[in-house]
């Protein structure tokens, strides 16, 4: 029988060749037979997920290839997710998400959603062409740590900057995060959000460090216990 | 530069590779600006479906700033609606907004297989709404400027009628269902395409928008995509120009091998670089930032900005992109400024010197 560690190679393989098949059985054996769950996320998938964004960097896979890498993540993740116990990395909290009106390219901000979801944290996604008091009508009732207006379109992207000072005015502890094509750190930064990623590539990338960056802080938590 | 041509002789003769006095400032792409709605008084959702109002719209570019072709329409979801799509022209929100997809004609993968072009399609939507805007550039601009009309590629106008992520999902898991819709679409652009040139269109551009490198492979574009636009280019009269926005340094060869009379490319090409892999006889159009320079540059930016892309190997001073309303008068007024001070100087490609 298979290791843990083999266990999670083969996971890994799996995001990566994009065989979701083969993901969800290995994720069924890991939990029928009682393995550590959160490993074989962080192992496995997580590990997967960060050789596809390298891949995808080097422009050996596109965002076909990067969709059906997540697909077959979501759906390991799915079976493995109820056996995670909770690991304390202080990074919990509620993220609202969405794209805003007047704009339906949702795949950066799907993505993205899902390496939050990966991560631990409790999405609320408003969805695409989302009214802009919507966001600020969420996060007021939600109290959400963080919000997520995405914008491809330039001309939807100036209501960006009226949702973000709304929220900053009634919450200025929320983080704010803003994506899209026509956003720059210039326009990030005067209009008073917390972060931003330019286009899709980068979110893409900006979700890929996030999660890499909750690799370290588990492999440091697992190295304390 | 010694004026000898107006607009349209000017921008025709570019495309057809004859002589002229200079490179035109113009685009086959979206022109509107704030400055042209409140010339006419109107709001943007009033015009989508008013084909006076549109027709007006779209010259107004040509009497505020010189600019030097009239396009419509101002929308990309003109054939999608035409197919089945339900779409939004946000009559109620205050700010500025593009119309966009509400509901797919195909919601569901399962019925991509059975999706067929009704046979009345050019009379659905405001696809006749279109062609009688270009009648009434014709008639009343054409003796003065370039009439233009765009359509989608059929790969991007797919993504308008399917769920995006599930057009890409199945690029690679079910080939070949994607390659039959592709099949169809080919088919109903050209339609679109030559009722738009029967209506008064002078030149058509043709916006694959979806089939940049930050999306697909090259392999992918080569073997999915460029058929497909091959078949648009072989069917449509010239003069005809293929656009594709994001990176397109590994594909701009193979846009050429498409057989289109120019190929229009976002900032995000090195030029010069694909000046060197594009026949001679292919104009390169694009190159100038719509949004970063035209919305937030100030006129001395936008005055290098056209300067560094003639000197790159551009045909033509073309935004790369819908210029967005936003765009500031003083911007524009630079753009085509610049283009009449320096361009027959700069254009080292000029086809008649």
């Amino acid at each position: 029988m298979p290791s843990m560690d083999e266990y999670c190679v083969q996971l890994k393989q799996a995001v990566v060749d994009y065989n979701r098949d083969q993901a969800v059985a290995i994720a069924q054996t890991i939990v029928d037979q009682g393995l550590d769950a959160q490993k074989a996320v962080f192992d496995g998938l997580i590990a997967g997920m960060q050789v596809v964004g390298k891949y995808y960097e080097d422009q050996y896979y596109f965002v076909p290839e990067m969709l059906m890498c997540a697909q077959a993540l979501y759906s390991a993740l799915d079976i493995l997710k109820p056996h995670m116990p909770q690991t304390d990395l202080g990074l919990k909290g509620q993220v609202v998400m969405g794209v805003v009106q007047g704009d339906v390219h949702d795949i950066g901000k799907n993505i993205v959603k899902l390496m939050f979801e990966v991560a631990g944290f409790e999405v609320k996604d408003l969805g695409r062409d989302v009214p802009l008091d919507d966001f600020v009508r969420e996060q007021l009732s939600s109290d959400a740590d963080m919000v997520c207006l995405s914008a491809m379109m330039t001309t939807t992207m100036t209501g960006m900057r009226e949702v973000i000072r709304k929220i900053k005015e009634k919450n200025p502890k929320c983080r704010i995060m803003i994506g899209g094509a026509p956003v720059t750190e210039e326009l990030a930064s005067k209009w008073g959000a917390d972060g931003y990623a330019p286009d899709a590539n980068n979110a893409l990338r900006e979700a890929i460090a996030m999660v890499s960056s909750l690799h370290e802080m588990y492999q440091q938590a697992q190295a304390r216990d | 530069m010694e004026e000898t041509m107006n607009a349209r002789q000017r921008v025709l003769g570019l495309l057809t590779r004859r002589p002229v006095d200079g490179p035109a400032c113009f685009s086959g792409m979206g022109n509107v600006t704030t400055a042209g709605l409140e010339r006419l008084e109107c709001s943007f959702p009033s015009v989508h479906a008013d084909a006076v109002k549109m027709a007006d719209l779209a010259a107004t570019s040509f009497e505020l700033f010189g600019y030097e072709s009239a396009v419509v329409p101002f929308d990309l979801c003109v054939e999608a609606e035409a197919l089945g799509c339900a779409i939004n022209t946000y009559q109620d929100v205050p700010q500025l907004l593009y119309p966009t997809i509400r509901a797919k004609a195909i919601p569901r993968t399962e019925d991509m297989a059975d999706f067929q072009v009704a046979a009345d399609f050019l009379e659905r939507g405001r696809l006749p709404v279109v062609r009688e805007a270009l009648r009434r550039l014709r008639q009343g601009y054409g003796d003065r400027l370039a009439v233009g009309s765009y359509m989608l590629g059929p790969f991007t106008l797919a993504g308008q009628l399917v769920e995006l992520d599930q057009l890409f999902l199945l690029s690679l898991s079910d080939r070949r269902l994607v390659e039959e819709l592709l099949h169809k679409l080919t088919a109903a652009v050209i339609a679109v395409g030559l009722s738009y040139r029967e209506a008064g269109a002078d030149f058509l551009t043709v916006r694959e928008m979806g089939a940049a490198t930050d999306i697909l492979s090259p392999r992918a574009f080569q073997s999915l995509i460029q058929p497909c636009l091959r078949e648009v280019a072989a069917s449509l009269p010239p003069p005809r120009v293929l656009h594709i926005c994001g990176s397109t340094d590994k594909i701009v060869a193979l846009m050429a091998e498409c057989g289109f009379d120019a190929i229009s490319v976002e900032p995000k090409n090195n030029v010069r670089a694909s000046r060197e892999l594009v026949p001679p006889e292919t104009l390169i159009f694009g190159n100038l930032d719509a949004f970063k320079l035209l919305v937030h540059g100030t006129p001395a930016q936008v005055t290098q900005a056209v300067e560094e892309a003639l000197e790159a190997g551009v045909d033509a001073v073309w935004p790369s992109c819908d210029i967005w309303p936003e765009a500031k008068v003083e911007n524009l007024d630079a753009m085509v400024a610049a283009t009449r001070q320096r361009g027959a100087e700069l254009w080292w490609r000029n086809h008649g010197s």
